[in-house]
């Protein structure tokens, strides 16, 4: 009997040796070496952030997202779920079980900005905030416990916190940063202090909790595998044979075996500063160095960062009446103070100030990384000898500040055979390529002026006039299209002359009145 | 002797001394496309760094046909894969929408296309003036019935400054001022086609030239 309880004992420690679980199954308590710096992560899991990213709203909505080119509802609020529009439905479907559904693509970017507008919200808790996902953070709170009065304190601040923000998260605390990940994912409200329960906590969590790729989790189910429990007590060399180094290293940074460092998130700084000034000034010069003196010390903030901003907002204050406010924007992120104030020489010229001014605030947008290009090693003949004062991306923003922002455009064509609906004005400080290429390649010629809108021409005897009867040189070619929406059109284009030499491409429509329009001048 | 050949260096400074037609001595132009139109050039081509004027009464007789084969050209000449290469073609003020399509049958690169319409006239010199000086814009056109004697001028600078081509539209009225474009063209349309009448060409003589466009 005892030479069998020990050969029990003998070979399942044995097995222990081999499995992934060697702590947890020995008998005895270990004196557990407290690691030098104890760490607890805090993790907020975000399962309704596509909901919940575009804000809270009052009728039923789902957020849909397009797979394989069908709409299908990625998550619904409580109110449409109670209608029975459940993920995975079509979203034509989920319309007709609640036509009132507000139905809303996902957006990725608002979820990015939610998620990093929670991380600084955050910071308030601790300085150590990590975004770990799409809808993960962790905060490192050991070092918060005693300011905010203990976990619980903390915990339940936190919690309130979100609710009040508009955010249904799951919460879990583990001494590391993937066991709280997974205990957060598994909707579990644990609290795992000590490393050693870290392995007995994560015992019964499912495997969907690991957020391992589909084909991982379900040769582990063919396996026989369940819960993350039995996945520990496989052999490691053959688990990692099998799996990849990668899940073995988690497993083992879950439990706090490997160190697991992560990177803190930082919230954007900005820039604010004031001048203020022994009394009321009207003299628009020194306001305007004044200005310059501040960019100058805007310019030295960015440089130590190594950033740059796209606006910056002047306020002028007064005495009497409210701050006159100017903002400035640019394109890409700049620091020069020399830029700046190019910009603001523009547009100071048609500020109008109300009051003399007794102080100016210089308040910058959100600081992002700069981004430098590396200067070109190779002379092409005419880059080289033209002095370039502006790119042109410089050259449209001085043009924007004073012309106006929708008077400077530039064109892009669009593959569509109406002529009127074949182009469209190019953002030129956004959109730097151009997608489409044109449907007129052919042969047939496109005049190079277009009429905003076709002038109707008068008619004399069957002939159109424009500035005298007009000669048909070439036509017609038939355009008969758009029937699929409200601009449908059945036109015969012709160009024509007429009796000072202009070109034009005129047409007649196709309807019974048959009218002639002149459409424009091949130029 | 030495004397004598720098008194002649002397006289032929002063701007009151024409010289004739002489090639070897204009900068290389910037090939038309038009070989007849080249040929009455000096330099062989459009004057660059230099403001051309362009005198038309209406619009639609082959002004933009004009100059189409050198914009083709000028867009698509540097552009490598930066989007800050010159290159550019700026349009201030244009009476019509220049049409995308059209433009891009002619060969213009249509990602070089910078339009640029200001409310009034002293905007549109500013803006003529931004974009020729900027370094960035191979051409720079614009529209104007108001230009005077100083603009022109002022042009002319900036096309200097900027090493680019400034092609002035203006109607035939504008002749009789003085101008300080390097080259003058009024463009004749009749029911018989466009002739192309060369005013004034720095270093080139006026001629008239048929059947161009």
């Amino acid at each position: 009997m005892g030479r069998a309880r020990r050969h029990h004992r003998s070979t399942r420690e044995l097995f222990d040796q081999q499995s992934l679980a060697l702590d947890e199954v020995s008998a005895t308590p270990r004196v557990v070496k407290a690691p030098p710096v104890r760490r607890l992560w805090f993790c907020v899991y975000l399962p309704q952030l596509p909901l919940e990213a575009s804000g809270p709203g009052a009728s039923a909505r789902a957020v849909v997202e397009e797979k394989q080119g069908i709409h299908r509802v990625l998550l619904a609020c409580p109110k449409a779920e109670a209608a029975g529009v459940v993920p995975g439905l079509s979203a034509n479907a989920a319309l007709a079980l609640l036509p009132g559904l507000v139905i809303e693509e996902r957006s990725e970017v608002a979820e990015q900005q939610a998620l990093e507008h929670l991380a600084s919200w955050l910071e308030q808790f601790s300085s150590m905030v990590s975004i770990a996902g799409p809808d993960l953070l962790l905060v490192e709170i050991a070092g918060s416990l005693r300011l905010y009065g203990g976990l619980l304190k903390l915990r339940q601040q936190i919690a309130t916190g979100l609710e009040q923000l508009g955010f249904s998260a799951s919460l879990a605390i583990a001494p590391t940063p993937l066991a709280a990940t997974w205990l957060a994912r598994g909707g579990r409200r644990a609290c795992v202090r000590d490393p050693a329960n870290i392995s007995t906590a994560l015992r019964t969590l499912p495997l969907s909790c690991l957020d391992w790729p589909a084909a991982t989790c379900e040769s582990l189910v063919g396996m026989g595998v369940r819960n993350i429990g039995e996945c520990l007590r496989l052999p490691r060399e053959g688990f990692a044979r099998r799996f990849g180094p990668q899940r073995l290293l988690e497993l083992d940074r879950a439990r706090g075996r490997l160190p697991d460092p992560r990177t803190g998130w930082r919230a954007p700084e900005r820039f604010c500063a004031d001048y203020e000034m022994t009394e009321e000034q009207s003299d628009r010069e020194l306001l305007l160095a004044i200005c310059g003196e501040l960019l100058q010390s805007h310019e030295r903030f960015l440089l130590a960062r190594q950033l740059g901003v796209q606006s910056i907002e002047f306020s002028f204050f007064h005495l009497r009446s409210s701050a006159t406010v100017l903002r400035l924007g640019c394109v890409e992120a700049e620091r020069q103070a020399s830029r700046w104030s190019d910009l603001l020489r523009l547009q100071f010229e048609k500020l109008v100030l109300p009051e003399p001014v007794i102080a100016v605030r210089l308040q910058s947008g959100h600081a992002q990384a700069l981004r430098a290009e590396s200067g070109r090693l190779v002379f092409r003949g005419r880059t080289a000898g033209r002095g370039i004062r502006f790119s042109i991306a410089q050259l449209a923003e001085r043009l924007m500040a004073r012309v106006g922002r929708q008077s400077v455009a530039g064109v892009a064509t669009v593959a569509e055979h109406r002529p009127q609906l074949a182009w469209r004005a190019r953002n030129l400080l956004q959109e730097k390529t151009l997608g489409e290429v044109s449907m007129a390649r052919g042969k047939l010629q496109r005049p190079l002026w277009m009429l905003p809108e076709p002038a109707r021409l008068n008619v004399d005897d069957g002939y159109p006039l424009h500035q005298g009867r007009l000669r048909i040189l070439d036509g017609p070619e038939r355009l008969e299209t758009g029937w699929w929406d409200e601009d449908s059109i059945a036109r015969d284009y012709y160009t024509a002359i007429n009796p000072r030499g202009m070109r034009l491409w005129v047409f007649r429509t196709r309807s019974r009145d048959a009218d002639w329009y002149l459409h424009g001048f091949f130029g | 002797m030495q004397r004598d050949s720098s008194s002649l260096d002397k006289l032929l400074e002063n701007p009151r001394v024409w010289r004739g037609h002489n090639q070897a001595h204009a900068p290389a132009g910037l090939a038309s496309g038009y070989e007849a139109l080249d040929n009455h050039l000096p330099g062989g081509g459009w004057p660059q760094n230099a403001l051309t004027e362009i005198l038309v009464e209406h619009y639609g007789v082959g002004e933009l046909r004009l100059l189409m084969p050198a914009l083709a050209r000028l867009s698509t000449a540097d552009n490598g894969m930066d989007y800050n290469d010159p290159g550019w073609i700026a349009w201030v003020s244009p009476p019509f929408q220049p049409y995308p399509p059209a433009l891009q049958q002619w060969g213009i690169d249509l990602s070089r296309m910078l339009i640029v319409r200001p409310k009034d006239a002293s905007e549109m010199l500013w803006s003529a003036e931004q974009a020729l000086s900027s370094g960035t814009c191979a051409a720079v056109l614009l529209w104007s019935d108001t230009l005077d004697d100083q603009a022109s001028r002022r042009l002319q600078l900036a096309a200097e400054k900027g090493q680019s081509w400034a092609i002035a539209f203006r109607p035939p009225a504008a002749r009789h001022q003085p101008s300080a474009a390097a080259l003058r063209i009024e463009l004749l349309a009749g029911r018989e086609g466009t002739r192309v009448s060369i005013l004034k060409s720095r270093g080139g003589r006026p001629a008239v030239l048929h059947d161009l466009l």
